[in-house]
């Protein structure tokens, strides 16, 4: 059977598997390198370091931080735009999704124009908001960075909800907001689960939007992707690593998460 | 005072749409909806239970206007063709689900009998997706029933199910209907549907009501060709004969047919029989009063579910029978045989007529 199969195998087939296959090849090399170029005493001794201790716990508390933001916003926007008609839902479509194909130094020029305006700081600042070379500022990077995934995870999700469960559940005498959260949202709970994570690794990962909206100063607005810029630019390649493998073990973790969680989906 | 008013109902949904839709209902109708896919009925379901805004017109419930009353507030069921069942809950967590909301003593005994009527009491520990069609369609009616709603309405709800449970569904429907005496509206492809459970049948095509009646008004009487062919009726086209008294002989090709219709001498009628309505033997049938007697030759016979269908030529008309599989055989039935039609006046209905 096996011979068999393998003799019957194209020539069409086996270039495209060859051609997926040398992808593969090449990323697992890239990746490989990773932990393999370090000596482990070096990545031990780093990690311990106070700035990585500094960066890491930034990373994990804007992370969160931002990705609860995103999940508040996903949620209501992303079933909005499943369920709702409203004028104008085309545009709002398009510009929601636009972060996703801007660059994110971009992004991160638009947001720091945007909160940098004299009337919009001063506005935020009676709420105690500033945004600019800051901490939040890193959480709204992250956000605003993140949140069109998140959203385009739970429209879809939404969408394969059948609307006449909500119908059955209204027609039962229950309101919208009732149905939504008896109906809606538990049947989301993949989509929800995905489209976090998914935030969480966008988020955590965001260095062009963070660099020009909170800037990248040392000890201060540093997280992860920072730490790696920074360290590569003095030349400190065993802090880099470090960096990098942290990051890579969060966002390998959340594609394990994302993978399990959409096949329920 | 009626007890389900539509009253000049307009709505469009993109490629869905009703015109002009008026009809009304009387507590304990049980009124079928058919018409071809696209016809909009559908969204008329979907209008009266209040998913969809019209763009024009008003429905009553109980001489109240519920045009713009939330679906919440009306209190109508409805359950789909695909069961709808929530698929996180038990099938009791899903009968349950309405109950919870008004907050009913003996919900669990409510339940459970509901659930005995139906025949899923045995089913109530289990997920949805772990019964099959019929089971599930049970259990959508449960859910929609224990309510007392005041009005169901039903999308094609057996059609996903087969003929057998189709029928076991339908009879445990009927009993359970009669019991609450629930007014329902149903959409159905099925015309055995119509005869076995409804009082009224409505017709659409294309957004708009062709007719509205009786079943008998609707089977007997289509109000025009479309609709006669819709429920399965033979259409035939001849001239009034005014015969004097009640009644009008239609002349078809040479052949005079008595109908209990008036038509004006001399008109252009349309005529609808139905297959079942026609009466066959092989002797020449005597002494017969107010019937119809035709000479026809069998050109085919053709199976149709438990029944037959003999296509019959008189002189060039056809005229198609339903008979059963028993009297075929008790009759010795071939094609080539020359077959004895009788029709009674009354099951000859003129359905159109053009003034000379």
């Amino acid at each position: 059977m096996g011979f068999r199969a393998l003799r019957k195998i194209s020539f069409f087939q086996a270039s495209f598997i060859t051609i997926t296959l040398f992808i593969t090849f090449l990323l697992v090399l890239a990746i490989g390198s990773l932990f393999v170029v370090p000596s482990w005493e070096d990545v031990r001794q780093n990690i311990w370091s106070p700035e990585m201790r500094f960066s890491l716990k930034l990373s994990l508390i804007t992370g969160i931080t931002s990705t609860a933001l995103v999940m508040l916003f996903a949620l209501p926007i992303g079933y909005a735009l499943s369920r709702f008609r409203f004028l104008g839902k085309g545009l709002v479509k398009t510009v929601i999704d636009m972060p996703i194909a801007f660059p994110e130094l971009v992004l991160g020029l638009c947001l720091l124009l945007l909160f940098g305006n004299t009337f919009v700081r001063d506005v935020l600042a009676s709420v105690g908001l500033n945004f600019v070379f800051t901490k939040k500022g890193i959480v709204a990077a992250q956000f605003f960075t993140a949140l069109p995934y998140a959203i385009r995870i739970m429209k879809s999700t939404f969408d394969y909800i059948n609307p006449r469960l909500e119908f059955v559940s209204r027609s039962l005498g229950y309101s919208m907001f009732e149905t939504f959260k008896n109906i809606s949202l538990p049947l989301a709970r993949n989509g929800i689960m995905a489209s976090t994570v998914i935030s969480f690794a966008r988020g955590i990962g965001t260095f062009g939007t963070v660099l020009i909206l909170a800037g990248g100063s040392y000890m201060k607005t540093e997280i992860l992707p920072i730490t790696l810029y920074l360290n590569i630019s003095y030349g400190n390649m065993g802090m880099a690593l470090t960096s990098g493998i942290v990051l890579m073990i969060v966002s390998f973790l959340a594609i394990f998460v994302f993978e399990k969680a959409e096949v329920g989906l | 005072m009626s007890f389900l008013r539509v009253d000049d109902l307009h709505i469009s949904l993109g490629e869905f749409y009703l015109r002009e839709v008026f009809f009304s209902l009387e507590k304990g109708d049980y009124l079928m909806i058919i018409g071809p896919t696209g016809a909009g009925k559908t969204i008329l379901l979907e209008s009266i239970v209040g998913f969809w805004n019209p763009q024009q017109g008003s429905i009553y419930l109980e001489e109240t206007n519920i045009t713009h009353e939330l679906p919440e507030k009306r209190n109508i069921g409805i359950v789909y063709q695909d069961y709808a069942l929530l698929p996180h809950f038990t099938v009791f967590e899903n009968i349950a689900y309405g109950l919870k909301k008004k907050k009913i003593r003996d919900r669990d005994e409510k339940i459970r009998e509901m659930a005995r009527t139906l025949n899923i009491e045995h089913l109530l520990h289990r997920k949805p997706d772990t019964l099959s069609g019929g089971e599930q369609q049970r259990v959508a009616l449960a859910r929609a029933l224990i309510v007392n709603p005041k009005l169901l309405l039903m999308d094609e709800p057996f059609s996903a199910l087969d003929p057998q449970t189709r029928r076991e569904t339908r009879r445990l429907l009927k009993r359970v209907i009669a019991k609450s005496n629930t007014t329902v509206i149903h959409i159905s492809h099925d015309l055995n549907d119509a005869w076995a459970l409804a009082n009224k049948i409505a017709v659409f095509r294309e957004g708009a009501l062709l007719q509205f009646g009786s079943v008998n008004d609707i089977f007997d009487r289509p109000g025009s060709p479309f609709i006669a062919n819709f429920v399965g009726a033979t259409i035939l086209q001849g001239t009034a004969e005014k015969n004097g008294s009640d009644g009008t002989f239609v002349n078809v090709d040479g052949m005079k047919l008595a109908s209990i219709d008036n038509a004006e001498n001399g008109s252009e009628v349309t005529v609808a029989i139905r297959p079942e309505n026609i009466i066959v033997s092989k002797e020449e049938p005597h002494h017969l009063s107010a019937r119809n007697v035709l000479e026809t030759t069998l050109k085919d016979i053709v199976p149709e579910g438990r029944m037959y269908y003999l296509h019959l030529l008189a002189n060039s008309v056809e005229l198609p029978a339903l008979v059963t599989r028993s009297a075929v055989e008790q009759l010795e039935m071939q094609s080539g045989d020359r077959v004895y039609v009788v029709i009674k006046s009354t099951h000859v209905r003129i359905i159109e007529h053009t003034p000379v």
